[in-house]
């Protein structure tokens, strides 16, 4: 079982600093967890004390693991007929999004992305996997880039056909 | 979702037609609060009998038409019944509270006053509710609070569903739902026209979707109906076949729920040990199980022989239509240009050479409570029947399908040894903690069953590319072969699990805009050889490419409609925003049309 295989190097990668972006999401979702669970220990006391900070320590650590392993796996490609993505830690998964089938083009930005100046780029088809087209860890300007060159392919693509 | 159970209104059946009677007083009664009331009479433009006029030639905007008079009783007393229970818990907890005459008073006065607000409200509904059918799209102005004025564009609209459930059929009024893909809930729930008015509707729509999606009118626009071919009607032995093979999957978890319930209430005065020992329980133990399974199987049967009693599926040019249902009535109709997957359905039926046939569209809700979407075909048939009704609506034959590498057999040998390792030493853990049998040993019997079970899932399961379609198939308790058109194809995943990834697998799912395949049962050729799978797919996203070339260059050359499929395709799936609503679906209106 090959845990964390580096993606192919022809891809496109993502900007480093989106590591940061996952390892605070798993920052954020420890101190939460850990944090409520601190209240309800407070409170009923059934626990050791040190258990919250065990738990957030665990999900800390795991968090850093994956964003690194997850980085590694990540990678996309704008080709002649479609956007090709390539990612997953456990399962890998690779999808092909023709531009005939792109439906809108959305770039967004969280609050932990802005605070790392990164941004998404979210193609939506009308698929009933429309979720799984998500483009994290670009810079504002490659992300709008990237929006906007999906948007001129579909454009464009749904001038020869408009399935 | 809007799925009014005819079990909750059959018995106001009675009062809806004495409502009925008197319907003419409720409209003339000053009594109804109505703030507008003196506003020029919306009935006298509106023509509410919906004369099924052989005029409507060409595609003009029609004018708008208000829903059938009858559906003001129909709906006060379907809300009426809905909010009685309610209110009666009120009146008699609050009679109590207060007491004696008075308390009986004011709920009497709070029933009154209900029913007053409740006609009011479904009279006014029926004022404001106006929907025409333009050139090209089907408008619909509604609203007592919030209006709402909401187009659709015909070409984007998928399925237009008639149903009538025994009350209304009484009535001669019939609910209609409109679906385009966009959106989780029916986009237009016209209720209630007359069946009249429906058929009308449904007609229309169809030979406007032929007409924008061709650019100019034909001939075929004409409001009479069209030759309708019967592709298929249900004999009354399949019909029979349709009952026993159908159990109801839901119906034992919820026997146990209440079995349990009940157990648990009586046994405070049961004592916890029967006579006969253990032996008496575990026979009771098998009779449960029976008795379950029996009651689940009955249960089904009948839902299954209501629900496709008189099954019959005609086409009528490029649209399939189906009749079903005893009690309740359906009359759906679905454009074969919006077909997204065809799945053949024969899981047990196969031993017997039966099979099933679901028709997918883009145009069910998804997680609709309501399955229409899958019961949009055919039930049972023999499995020859079913393959030539796929070739005649697709124009493709299920031939052999390519299995995956010889080596998968292994793999989910491995699987089923690990899950019945995994019971076993469950068994060992519940011997030792709690019962001390020696209970692990009922999995280990299971092991010589492995390898028929892997090589039975291996045989099951494969793919082909045919020259329109991709093939898929999976599942021995459950099998499903699913056929694809490349041009519906919207995205292609390629994913390995760990696992997978040991055995050099990869799974190629083949994304559609259908709406089942929100459940997760989407086309895919499951445990290809990693190279296949990378192979796959870039071939079907070509395939995808040459194939609406090809539609697209027949649309150009030949007239269209000339073979099978090229009917005016221009409105697709065609995206989530097809309904321009000028309001929140979710507002109060939509609320009050469930």
């Amino acid at each position: 079982m090959s845990l964390g295989t580096s993606v192919d190097p022809d891809l496109q990668r993502l900007d480093p600093r989106v590591r940061t972006v996952w390892v605070l999401k798993s920052a954020l979702a420890a101190a939460l967890l850990g944090g409520g669970m601190f209240a309800v220990n407070r409170v009923v006391d059934v626990l050791p004390w040190y258990t919250p900070l065990v738990l957030g320590g665990l999900i800390i650590v795991v968090g850093v693991t994956f964003a690194v392993l997850r980085y590694r796996a990540w990678g996309y490609e704008v080709r002649n007929d479609g956007i090709y993505l390539e990612r997953g830690v456990l399962t890998q998964v690779r999808t092909v999004v023709p531009f005939v089938r792109i439906q809108h083009v959305d770039s967004s930005r969280s609050p932990v992305e802005r605070l790392a100046g990164l941004a998404t780029t979210v193609v939506y088809t009308a698929g009933s996997r429309g979720a799984d087209v998500t483009v994290p860890g670009l810079t504002p300007v490659r992300a709008d880039d990237l929006r906007e060159r999906l948007k001129q392919l579909a454009i464009r693509s749904e001038g020869e056909d408009a399935v | 979702m809007n799925d009014d159970s005819g079990g909750v209104s059959d018995p106001d059946e009675a009062t809806a037609t004495r409502e009925g009677s008197t319907e003419p007083n409720i409209e003339g009664d000053p009594g109804p609060p109505d703030a507008k009331g003196d506003v020029t009479d919306p009935g006298a433009v509106r023509s509410d009998d919906a004369p099924v006029d052989g005029g409507a030639a060409m595609p003009v905007d029609e004018e708008s038409r208000a829903l059938t008079p009858l559906s003001i009783p129909y709906r006060s007393v379907r809300r009426g019944a809905s909010i009685a229970f309610t209110l009666l818990f009120f009146v008699v907890s609050g009679s109590s509270v207060i007491g004696g005459a008075v308390g009986q008073l004011v709920g009497l006065a709070l029933i009154g006053l209900t029913i007053v607000a409740l006609i009011a409200y479904e009279v006014s509904y029926w004022r404001r509710y106006e929907y025409a059918l333009t050139a090209d799209t089907f408008d619909i102005r509604s609203g007592v609070f919030r209006r709402r004025n909401r187009e659709i564009p015909v070409d984007r609209i998928q399925n237009v569903d008639i149903s009538r459930n025994l009350v209304q059929r009484l009535l001669g009024i019939a609910a209609v739902d409109l679906e385009t893909a966009g959106g989780g809930a029916t986009e237009a729930a016209v209720r209630y026209v007359t069946f009249e008015e429906a058929k009308r509707l449904q007609r229309s729509l169809a030979a406007r979707k032929r007409s924008v999606g061709e650019g100019a009118t034909t001939d075929s626009e004409t409001t009479a109906a069209p030759a309708a071919d019967i592709l298929f009607d249900l004999t009354p032995r399949e019909l029979a076949l349709v009952g026993i093979f159908s159990f109801d999957v839901r119906a034992p978890g919820l026997l146990l729920f209440v079995g349990y319930g009940v157990v648990s209430a009586g046994r405070a005065g049961l004592p916890i040990s029967l006579p006969g020992g253990e032996a008496t329980l575990v026979l009771a133990a098998v009779a449960l199980v029976l008795l379950v399974a029996f009651l689940s199987w009955a249960v089904g049967a009948v839902a299954a022989v209501l629900n496709y009693y008189d099954f019959r599926l005609t086409r009528v040019d490029e649209e399939l239509q189906y009749e079903r249902g005893l009690l309740r009535r359906y009359d759906g109709s679905i454009p074969l240009d919006k077909v997204q997957t065809l799945t053949v359905d024969d899981p047990l039926k196969r031993r017997f050479g039966y099979a099933s046939l679901l028709v997918e569209t883009a145009g069910y809700g998804a997680g609709s409570s309501d399955d229409r979407g899958s019961q949009a075909a055919v039930p049972i048939a023999s499995r020859e029947r079913v393959l030539a009704l796929v070739d005649d609506l697709e124009d493709v034959a299920i031939g052999d399908l390519e299995r995956p590498p010889k080596r998968v057999r292994r793999r989910y040998a491995a699987r089923y040894l690990i899950a019945i390792a995994v019971l076993t030493g469950l068994g060992v853990a519940a011997e030792r903690l709690l019962v001390g049998d020696p209970v692990w040993v009922g999995p280990l019997v299971l092991v010589p069953l492995v390898p028929v079970a892997a090589h039975l899932k291996w045989r099951h399961r494969g793919y082909a590319l045919a020259d329109d379609h991709v093939i898929t198939r999976n599942g021995v308790l459950r099998r499903q072969t699913k056929l694809v058109p490349y041009y519906r194809v919207q995205t292609v995943i390629d994913s390995r699990t760990p696992f997978q990834r040991r055995w050099s697998l990869g799974t190629v799912t083949a994304d559609t805009a259908g709406s089942l395949s929100l459940t997760g049962a989407d086309a895919a050729a499951a445990d290809v050889d990693d190279e296949t799978a990378a192979r796959l797919r870039e071939i079907l996203v070509d395939r995808l490419y040459e194939s609406l070339d090809r539609r697209h260059r027949d649309r150009r050359i030949a007239p269209p409609g000339a073979d099978g499929w090229s009917g005016g395709d221009e409105g697709d799936e065609g995206g989530r925003r097809t309904v321009r609503a000028s309001d929140d679906r979710r507002g109060t209106d939509a609320a009050a049309e469930d």
